[in-house]
């Protein structure tokens, strides 16, 4: 398996060779920066028009056609559009606050997003309490939405944000939990190394019952926590039109946009993280061969891969199901979501004690 | 036709309350505003007695035409409330006693009421106005006193500190522009105001400067999604008058089109229901498989949405050569299809959850309202008009009148998937069976209706759809009013969301089903 | 006992509708698509004959209408789309007045395609085109003279 750390040593050691450390490090905290935002606005792109084709598909369409061959240029149109359009600023709004509540959501992505082990060498934020970070660093969006729908002066807004904050809080609590039942499995927070200890079988397979139902759980708390359908209420728009980005034009609303489809990819990802291995190739103990054939395969392309599949696997929820009622999501979550969680993690306790799993 | 009674205005409260009570007239079909000229002002009551189908027909007028005043019934039949408005609005008759008197399609400051025989139809009186209209939160009643002078008091719809929420007039999920004012609470909905005609084009009142074959061209523009059955009912009402016999194969193919829009229409219903909901999917396979039957009308009427296929004394040309296979071809697609739908939506529990027990309309709220079609059978009232006044070809054919008692929202879903099945079937017997015969009888080339008044329904897409016309004798209609299906629909609402969720609005609106062009006329 | 029983099979059953429902889209996320790309289709677009996209009038070989400027069409109009100009000549051989068309101007943007116009007409000089692509920049390009190819010879 290829180390990236290599390459990012290197890089290291050729900036200290000619400017001090502390210049050095700096140096490279900005070039990393850089780097997470491009791949930011990259991947955003990516499944803007991946959303596009896929929910297309499943409704028997096409998709965009038009701009590019098989409309691959029309999200590069679309974006551009955004960011020439005027940002509006409505009467009675709290601006100040109306203004920096895209901001905090894009905040928190970015954060979130960061600390994704993309391949070996290249995780950016890793450190021996990562999962834990992260999810702190995305229930930051939280607020970000709860501000938009208050600033903007309009009551659709208003009750938009206020489902959210109903809603996210909510699922909050049975995505720790789910991923706690895979911290008991593998004794430790760091994403790194929660990978490395998948390279004997993915924790899906090594846990299996209480991982696969952590993992359903996941996926459903998950789809909740980004806002997606069939969880969509913050913003249904059959109903509130647009929940809380009601208001918001402009790249201002492109913020929106484009987190959601971010935090969407950072669910899967973390889902592709602990339960599928992350950049782990497949590995079958006993089967040597197969698995040096696998090792062939570069790490990120794994991870993507699998990030990718489970992102498509949502959209497959979002794009079957009609939306739930404020009332149905919260009776899912704290009737089923949350006992199950419960008594999975005790399920999964019993497995470790007793060392039956794989 | 039916028998009418007048009833002078002094006695008309207690004689109607006489008719519902004593003669089990519960269910009034159609309330008409008229202008008699110089006999004044006055009400047509289209009354039926939904335990014997027994039908009457009851005039009352005031000679006032300053200031008339008529008692409200809406206390005998809550369906009076939003038609007595419309009355108020086009003629500026005065119900007495009635709790919200405020003009239903019209601007507030409109001058004048536009269906009198003298209202003034220059730009001066009512100049295009470019300001908004001020949101008035009260609204009128007309109390009788004692001594039997009437003062108006002011009655109040919101509070200032309640939270009001617009739903309308732009608004995905009001099918059209209609306008709910709502008061919440939290997500509950506490109050639900309707303000209408922001479509409003005044169809009746066009009517009454058109011959008659012009009149047909604006019945497809009422309920676009039952656009064959409108002007089928139309066309019957002229032909009745006339004593005009359509040939038995123009009765088959008007049968046939109206089934194939009645699928037609539900399977939109299908679509929007779901989009509602949020199941976008769902309403792509719906618009998907309803393409095919608007491609079958399209060979044979060459009209997708606004087809213009019945004309007076049969039908516009004959059926296109290859339409009869095509019907066929598509029976036979959509029975699978319609188990996919099943699948995909009715049988999910999201769906399923969210539907049942949401909304629920009485039997006695819905023959009191007078919500007919799916709203009225599922709360099981036997409202078909084909079944109750058969038309067409429909007492030749087998077909069930689908029925349930709940009255709740899943209940309406499920009538009309339900009904695409029956309508399947009717098309089924009729479709091998097409007569020869003539497909347009030799009209007169001016067309004239003998003095009288005429009424006939259709069961349309959404309810009893029924056209009243008073006729002089002219080649112009005096008065032609079309009874819509989806007035009476939108009138329930309040009664259907008061204590639901702002969720649960959205699917009530949905399963209800109404369409606002044919509200606002 | 009987609530916790209730319980699972809702949740069972919960799941399992769902399931049903994602079969439905996955099996129609590998079937051909049913979108028409249009304009790139115009060749292989099927209209029906019976199409009412356009008032035209048409002529014969040579390039003679069949109008007698009788001006029913013009009658029977709901929205006054069609005004009709017509003068009367003195045919020289047999010396018989007869009406010659001058005019015949047709207003698409308020035309509303109920062929009363074409009903009434008794020498079938108009009928409609399945012409559809109406789209104009300026609505006075919608008023449109029927009758101007024979003008031009």
């Amino acid at each position: 398996m290829f180390d990236f750390s290599i390459i990012t040593n290197w890089i290291h050691e050729q900036l200290i060779s000619f400017m001090p450390t502390g210049l050095a490090v700096f140096v490279e905290c900005v070039a990393i920066g850089i780097c997470i935002m491009l791949m930011y606005a990259v991947l955003a792109i990516i499944m803007i028009f991946m959303e596009r084709k896929v929910c297309a598909a499943f409704q028997c369409r096409l998709g965009p056609m038009r701009v590019g061959p098989y409309g691959t240029i029309q999200v590069f149109a679309d974006v551009f559009k955004m960011l020439i359009k005027e940002i509006i600023t409505i009467n009675h709004a709290d601006k100040f606050l109306y203004n920096l509540a895209p901001y905090i959501v894009i905040l928190a992505s970015i954060m979130s997003f960061s600390c994704l082990p993309i391949n070996k060498g290249l995780e950016v934020l890793d450190f021996n309490v990562g999962i834990f970070f992260m999810l702190a660093a995305s229930s930051i969006g939280i607020v970000g939405i709860l501000l938009a729908g208050w600033s903007s002066n309009n009551k659709y807004s208003l009750i938009g944000a206020m489902r959210s904050g109903a809603q996210m809080i909510s699922y909050e609590l049975s995505i720790g939990l789910s991923i706690l039942t895979i911290v008991v499995l593998t004794d430790t927070l760091q994403l790194s190394e929660i990978v490395e200890r998948q390279a004997d079988g993915w924790f899906l397979f090594k846990g299996h019952i209480p991982a696969f139902i952590a993992f359903v759980i996941y996926l459903i708390a998950g789809n909740a926590e980004v806002n997606r359908g069939p969880f969509d209420l913050p913003e249904a728009e059959s109903e509130l039109t647009a929940g809380y980005h009601t208001e918001y034009s402009g790249m201002h609303f492109g913020l929106f946009y484009v987190a959601e489809f971010v935090n969407l990819f950072i669910i899967a990802g973390i889902a592709a993280t602990i339960f599928l291995g992350g950049w782990m190739p497949l590995h079958i103990p006993g089967l040597d061969g197969f698995n040096q054939a696998m090792d062939y395969i570069p790490g990120f392309v794994w991870f993507f891969a699998k990030a990718f599949f489970i992102v498509w696997l949502l959209m497959w929820f979002k794009w079957t199901f009609p939306r739930l009622r404020i009332d149905q999501i919260l009776t899912l979550e704290w009737k089923y979501l949350v006992p199950i969680g419960l008594v999975n993690l005790l399920l999964m306790v019993i497995i470790v004690v007793f060392k039956l799993h794989f | 036709m039916n028998e009418i009674i007048d009833i002078p205005v002094e006695q008309l409260h207690a004689e109607m309350k006489k008719l519902h009570d004593e003669r089990h007239f519960d269910f009034l079909r159609s309330l008409t505003g008229m202008d008699w000229q110089e006999e004044g002002l006055g009400v047509v009551y289209h009354l039926e007695n939904t335990l014997t189908g027994e039908n009457t027909v009851v005039r009352t007028h005031s000679a006032n035409r300053e200031n008339p005043e008529i008692p409200t019934v809406c206390d005998i039949w809550k369906a009076a409330e939003f038609n007595e408005r419309e009355a108020f609005d086009f003629y500026g008759i005065r119900f007495t006693n009635h709790p919200d008197l405020r003009r239903l399609y019209l601007r507030d400051d409109w001058v004048g009421h536009p269906l009198r025989k003298d209202y003034d139809m220059s730009e001066e009186t009512n100049p295009l106005r470019m300001t908004n209209e001020e949101p008035v939160d009260t609204t009128a009643r007309l109390e009788v006193l004692r001594d039997g002078s009437v003062i108006e008091k002011r009655e109040v719809i919101f509070e200032d500190n309640e939270y009001i929420i617009n739903i309308g007039p732009q608004h995905p999920a009001t099918h059209g522009v209609l306008r709910f004012r709502v008061s919440l609470e939290g997500e509950i909905i506490q109050k639900l105001d309707v303000h209408c005609g922001y479509i409003h084009r005044g169809i009746e009142k066009m009517c009454e400067s058109l011959t008659y074959p012009q009149t047909l061209a604006l019945t497809d523009r009422l309920d676009y999604l039952g656009a064959h059955q409108n002007r089928h009912a139309l066309c019957m009402c002229i032909e009745k008058a006339m004593g005009v016999e359509v040939s038995e194969r123009v009765q088959y193919i008007r049968t046939i089109m109206d089934e194939l829009q009645r699928i037609d229409s539900h399977l939109l219903f299908f679509s929007c229901l779901c989009m509602d909901l949020g199941a976008l999917t769902a309403f792509f396979y719906g618009f998907r498989d309803r393409e095919k039957i608007l491609d079958i009308f399209e060979e044979t009427t060459g009209g997708r949405l606004i087809q213009n296929y019945n004309t007076i004394g049969g039908v516009q040309t004959d059926i296109a050569p290859s339409f009869v296979q095509k019907v066929k071809e598509f029976i036979a697609y959509l029975r699978p299809t319609l188990r996919e739908y099943h699948e995909v939506f009715t049988g999910n529990i999201i769906a399923e959850q969210r539907l049942k027990g949401v909304g629920v309309l009485s039997r006695e709220d819905a023959i009191s309202f007078g919500a007919t079609g799916g709203t009225g059978r599922a709360a099981g009232w036997a409202c078909d008009v084909r079944k109750r006044h058969p038309y067409g070809v429909y007492d030749k054919v087998e077909f069930n009148e689908v029925l349930f008692t709940e009255g709740d929202s899943y209940a309406r879903y499920m009538v009309r998937m339900k009904e695409i099945e029956e309508s399947l079937r009717i098309i089924e017997q009729l479709i091998d069976n097409i007569p020869e015969g003539e497909y347009q009888q030799k009209m007169k080339p001016i067309i004239r209706i003998p003095e009288g008044s005429y009424y006939s329904a259709v069961e349309g897409s959404r309810g009893e759809f029924g056209v009243f016309i008073e006729s002089k004798g002219d080649k112009y209609p005096y008065r032609m009013k079309f009874r819509s299906t989806g007035l009476p629909l939108v009138s329930c609402m309040e009664t259907l969301t008061r204590g639901a969720k702002i969720a649960d609005l959205i699917a009530i609106g949905g399963t209800v089903d109404y369409v606002v062009p044919d509200i606002d006329r | 006992m009987e609530k916790k029983r209730n319980y699972i099979n809702g949740l069972l059953h919960g799941i399992g509708t769902l399931l049903t429902g994602m079969k439905v889209t996955g099996r129609e996320f590998f079937t051909k698509k049913v979108t028409e790309q249009y304009p790139e289709n115009r060749k292989t677009l099927v209209l029906s004959d019976r199409f009412r996209g356009m008032l035209t009038m048409p002529v014969d070989k040579e390039g003679r209408n069949k109008c007698i400027a009788c001006g029913l069409c013009q009658m029977a109009c709901p929205n006054d789309t069609i005004h009709i100009e017509s003068e009367t000549i003195t045919d020289e051989t047999s010396g018989k007045k007869k009406k010659v068309l001058v005019k015949y101007q047709y207003d698409l943007g308020s035309c509303m395609f109920c062929q009363l116009c074409v009903n009434a007409c008794p020498h079938d000089a108009i009928r409609f085109s399945t012409e559809f692509e109406n789209a104009v920049f300026d609505r006075n390009t919608l008023v449109k003279i029927l009758n101007k190819t024979q003008s031009n010879h």
